[in-house]
């Protein structure tokens, strides 16, 4: 996928045109907002706002690392499969291994880590291409869920637990505070630091980077078992709010992510791309779904438009730059 | 996605034969391995029956393959490709049962394959997004649309001369073997020795260097999907006529079935390497461990583990060869 | 190294998966404990002991008896028959109702979390009431909670929550009922001591896991001699069922004599392997499937019975339940509620609806159904 020849531009970082792309994004979202807003007035509610935070922030934890990956020309398709299986694990270490609900979940967070960390071994150390590697262990993990739980669920979780995924925490659904701590960690790693140049640089020259000394193997091991880690954080999220564990969790989640980071304006080609984008992006994604429904537009419909919405929003953004670029 | 595998290879030409032809090998011992293994576990595996019930019920996936592993070589992926096979049987079912010729209810897929898959690769080669986007913002269009515009009604009553799968030629060989056999045949000749099939290769292995020898490299995308959307036809066709229901819907998780039978086949993500007769035998592969799971008794709560595991293994084996072989 | 590696880990995966294979119990994963029925024909279980009611109410609701309500229907997913059917079924009672409006929404694929935002959604937007089939019984809890707690009707049908979650639910069939049905029918066609093998979508979907658990404690008390061979899953995928059903078929020859159907999408894919290998009459299929889908193979006489309760008529009652909770006439303690054509149902269970028990499509009655 790397080789279709992009105008110059694209493939170094181009900070103008980033903010031009998000900024027209958010626009959109606005206009948006706006018009579903005067169409039905329950849509542009506090409550209804934050309710739509509560909802997408499983999909919101695992989009960032996702940013990370996507920046570096890398994919990863597992973590759907990833959600279902620390689900699972998070249930069954309490309930069959009997261990405080606070070990399991500090237990599925690790195994959510391990499994990252699995496809960043093999993408570094055997060289298997990301989408390759993450397609197999998408059906791999997955398969672990379905044997290990036995298809059983584990609910009847302590009252606390469902703190997180239920309960609201400073006027705020407990779980969106996650995601907004993890929101501004993301972003100022991505911008501020070393580890986030790193990411672009392998981005837009995996060779060079290598020659320049960065540690081009190290980060790519950090980023997908940051993404594992993520996703299991996720996993214990979607528990806490729907209150059982299940084997078929999470799925398709990949794809949700994926169009959120690409819609956010993240070169699927690598080295360009940025957190907030990605948040731009996914509240883009999760107030269209959800302002549609309110104006009594059908769920078959809705997933019509996202595509829409998806190719059109790109196929702009990239116009504009290829004017700017005099291509 | 990312510049890192293989690169070396592409410089001599002999060398990717013949490491492709040994990934091909790899794979038709694995096919034969693995029935002979199952077989000795439990002999009804080997019955002519059931090995040719293997192939039957999953030709579809081959020949679709074929196209995903176009769409790949050139550098390129496809979401949709799952969603598109549901919309085109619906839409052969639903003219067989208007009493639409039953020959016109046979084409009637490959065009529209042809013409959605086409438009699909301008997008991606003349207006320059990304194939990953344009494909899955298709598939949430063709997904949805689908729904909205049957309902989810299913289509039932078909006439029973709709059943191109049921045909058998020569009076043993059925169709959707014939097809699969022909589609990949015809497509590994075409890659191989026309300008057109090189091209692909070129296009996909270093976009640049294809350009200096004179080669379109959007013209070249968009025959690729186009070609693909043929195959999806063919592929839709054969799962339409199979049974005698059609569902309205889309087939779940098709494409990722399809991407990975491509990718095991030795199709390599970075674009420019592999045939469609790897694709073709890791299709049967991948079929043929499935049944194998249900016949050695496995637990069918691991059987999607299991399956993973010899994906993986699959995957890293080729590789791990691929590298040996270019003293990387 | 690295491949030995894999290997190792391949094996560990194999072994532990053949290990397990040994416990074959099916007990519908749910730790819910089974009741089968009596025996013979035609007899009811014992009555069990009148249950209170156990649903919950909502909070405030408006009193809107008499007046026009709006309700919105989330079924597991949308654009599949059987769900088009119950949806006609609930357009055909608000017809008759005349103050009645109902919506179909939902997701395009069986997800947990997906109808959870639809169904959230409809909070927000204003719903006199909900219908929903959940997808997972106890996933669905908290946001059904979240809707009587704003003053929302919540009913279900087709497949329960949690009863706490919601007012009432309209049962199809109970699952011990189905599970009679299926059992009997197969001894009947393939034989007492014969074996047989299932079809089903996911080891995960609840009704499927209820059913199969209710078939095997029936079997085992009505019908011991019953082989139990081996449950696959399909998924609620055409090709899919019809690869499995006929691996099925491969693995065992003579010694598989029946197929069991669990979703209207394996019924018929079923019947088709068994028609594809040549084997009507001698491999029975019995399972649950709408009619049109198995006019062929019942008129071929491939198959001979079909279990399935009327979707539309249960589609039909959800929405009658609906208006008669708003108007005040069922009340938590009733024993029953008026149905519109479909006469008094019965309330069991402390607070379900039963739509009545399973129909049997035959060769004679089959082609009296369009749906």
């Amino acid at each position: 996928m790397s080789e279709i020849p992009l105008p110059p531009i694209a493939r170094r970082a181009a900070p103008w045109w980033l903010l031009r792309h998000e900024t027209m994004l958010a626009a959109i979202l606005l206009v948006a907002l706006v018009v579903l807003g005067s169409l039905n007035d329950r849509f542009l509610t506090l409550d209804n706002l934050l309710n739509q935070g509560r909802l997408t922030t499983e999909v919101g934890l695992i989009a960032l690392p996702m940013t990370f990956i996507i920046i570096t020309g890398g994919i990863d398709l597992s973590v759907g499969s990833i959600v279902g299986l620390c689900a699972i694990l998070l249930g069954y270490s309490w309930k069959s291994f009997g261990f405080p609900l606070p070990l399991a979940i500090g237990f599925s967070l690790l195994v959510g880590a391990a499994a990252g960390f699995l496809n960043g071994l093999v993408i570094t150390r055997v060289k298997v291409p990301p989408l390759i590697m993450t397609i197999a262990t998408l059906a791999l993990y997955r398969g672990l869920a379905e044997g290990i739980s036995q298809a059983r669920s584990v609910r009847g979780y302590p009252q606390w637990f469902y703190v997180i995924g239920q309960e609201n925490l400073f006027g705020i659904p407990a779980q969106l505070w996650l995601l907004l701590i993890a929101i501004v960690i993301a972003g100022i790693a991505l911008d501020r630091t070393t580890f986030g140049r790193t990411l672009y640089a392998i981005g837009n020259n995996e060779i060079a980077a290598r020659f320049s000394g960065l540690p081009v193997d190290r980060t790519k091991l950090i980023i997908y078992t940051l993404s594992g880690l993520m996703a299991g954080l996720s996993a214990v999220v979607l528990v806490s709010r729907v209150t059982t564990t299940r084997s078929d969790m999470g799925s398709g989640y990949e794809l949700d992510v994926i169009a959120a980071v690409v819609l956010g304006g993240t070169s699927i080609f690598g080295g360009v791309g940025s957190i907030w984008g990605t948040v731009v992006g996914l509240a883009m994604i999760q107030l269209l779904k959800d302002g549609l429904a309110l104006t009594g537009v059908k769920g078959d419909a809705t997933i019509v438009v996202i595509g829409t919405v998806l190719i059109l929003s790109t196929l702009v953004a990239s116009s504009l730059q290829r004017r700017r670029d005099g291509v | 996605m990312s510049v890192m595998t293989v690169p070396s290879s592409r410089a001599d030409p002999r060398r990717i034969f013949k490491a492709l032809a040994s990934q091909e090998a790899l794979l038709a011992i694995a096919v034969i391995g693995l029935a002979i293994a199952v077989g000795l576990y439990n002999p009804r595996f080997l019955a002519a029956r059931n090995l040719s019930d293997v192939l039957l019920g999953n030709a579809y996936i081959a020949v679709a393959a074929i196209g995903m592993s176009m769409v790949i070589i050139s550098g390129n992926i496809d979401i949709s490709v799952g969603a598109l096979i549901g919309v085109l049987a619906t839409l052969s079912g639903t003219l067989a049962v208007k009493g639409v010729p039953i020959i016109v209810t046979w084409l009637a897929p490959l065009v529209a394959g042809i013409l959605i898959m086409g438009l699909q690769g301008v997008v991606i080669a003349y207006l320059r997004i990304p194939a990953i986007v344009v494909t899955l913002g298709m598939l949430s269009i063709l997904k949805g649309g689908l729904i909205s515009v049957t309902g989810g009604k299913w289509i039932t009553d078909l006439p029973d001369s709709f059943h191109l799968a049921d045909l058998e030629l020569l009076g043993s060989v059925p169709m959707p073997v014939f097809l699969m056999i022909a589609a990949t045949i015809l497509a590994a000749w075409w890659m191989h020795d026309s300008a057109p099939g090189r091209a692909i290769y070129a296009v996909g292995g270093n976009a640049e260097a294809a350009r200096l020898c004179g080669i379109s490299q959007p013209r070249t995308v968009v025959m690729v999907f186009a070609l693909h959307g043929l195959f999806a036809g063919v592929a839709a066709l054969l799962y339409a006529t199979q049974l005698r229901v059609i569902q309205s819907t889309v087939p779940p998780n098709l494409e990722l079935t399809v991407i990975t039978a491509s990718v095991v086949g030795g199709v390599s993500i970075l674009g420019g390497v592999g045939t469609v007769i790897g694709s073709t035998l890791a299709a049967i592969l991948i079929a043929e461990i499935a049944s194998a799971l249900v016949f050695i008794d496995l637990s069918p709560y691991w059987i999607r583990a299991v399956q993973g595991m010899l994906i993986l293994a699959t995957v890293i084996a080729d590789i791990l060869r691929r590298r040996r072989m270019t003293g990387a | 190294m690295r491949l030995g590696l894999a290997g190792a880990l391949l094996g560990a995966t194999l072994l532990a998966g053949t290990a397990n294979a040994a416990d074959k119990r099916w007990d519908g994963a749910d730790d819910l404990p089974v009741n089968p029925l009596a025996c013979a024909a035609g007899e009811a279980a014992a009555p069990a002991a009148a249950k209170p009611y156990d649903g919950g109410q909502p909070t405030n609701a408006p009193d809107k008896a008499g007046k026009p309500i709006s309700l919105v229907d989330v079924p597991k997913l949308i654009g599949i028959g059987y769900f088009n059917a119950t949806s006609k079924g609930m357009q055909d009672a608000a017809k008759e109702l005349g103050n009645v409006t109902v919506k179909t929404d939902g997701p395009t694929e069986a997800k947990i979390d997906e109808q959870i935002k639809f169904i959230d959604n409809y909070i927000t937007s204003g719903v006199d009431g909900i219908l929903f089939a959940a997808n997972d019984p106890v996933a669905i809890a908290p946001v059904l909670k979240k809707a009587l707690s704003k003053g929302i009707h919540v009913i279900g049908y087709d497949a329960n929550s949690t009863p706490d979650a919601r007012e009432w639910f309209v049962n199809q069939a109970e699952f011990n009922g189905i599970a009679k049905a299926m059992i009997d029918s197969m001894a009947k066609e393939a034989g007492e001591d014969k074996g047989f093998a299932i079809v089903t979508s996911t080891f995960t979907t609840p009704n499927q896991a209820r059913w199969i658990a209710e078939m095997w404690a029936y079997a085992e008390k009505c019908h011991p001699k019953l082989k139990w061979l081996e449950t696959v899953e399909a998924q609620e995928d055409n090709n899919l069922s019809f690869n499995q059903a006929t691996t099925l078929i491969n693995k065992y020859g003579d010694r598989l004599s029946g197929l069991f159907g669990m979703t209207s999408v394996a019924t018929p894919a079923s019947a088709e392997a068994v028609t594809k290998a040549k084997l009507c009459g001698k491999v029975a299929v019995v399972g649950l499937a709408t009619p049109n889908a198995m006019k062929p193979y019942v008129n071929a006489d491939c198959v001979k019975s079909v279990v399935l309760w009327n979707p539309v008529d249960l589609g039909y009652a959800a929405t009658y339940v609906a208006r008669a909770v708003v108007d005040g006439k069922l009340k938590p303690g009733a024993t029953s509620v008026d149905a519109g054509k479909l006469g008094k149902l019965n309330v069991v269970n402390g607070s379900e609806i039963l739509l009545g028990a399973p129909f049997i499509f035959t060769k004679q009655n089959i082609k009296d159904f369009d749906f």
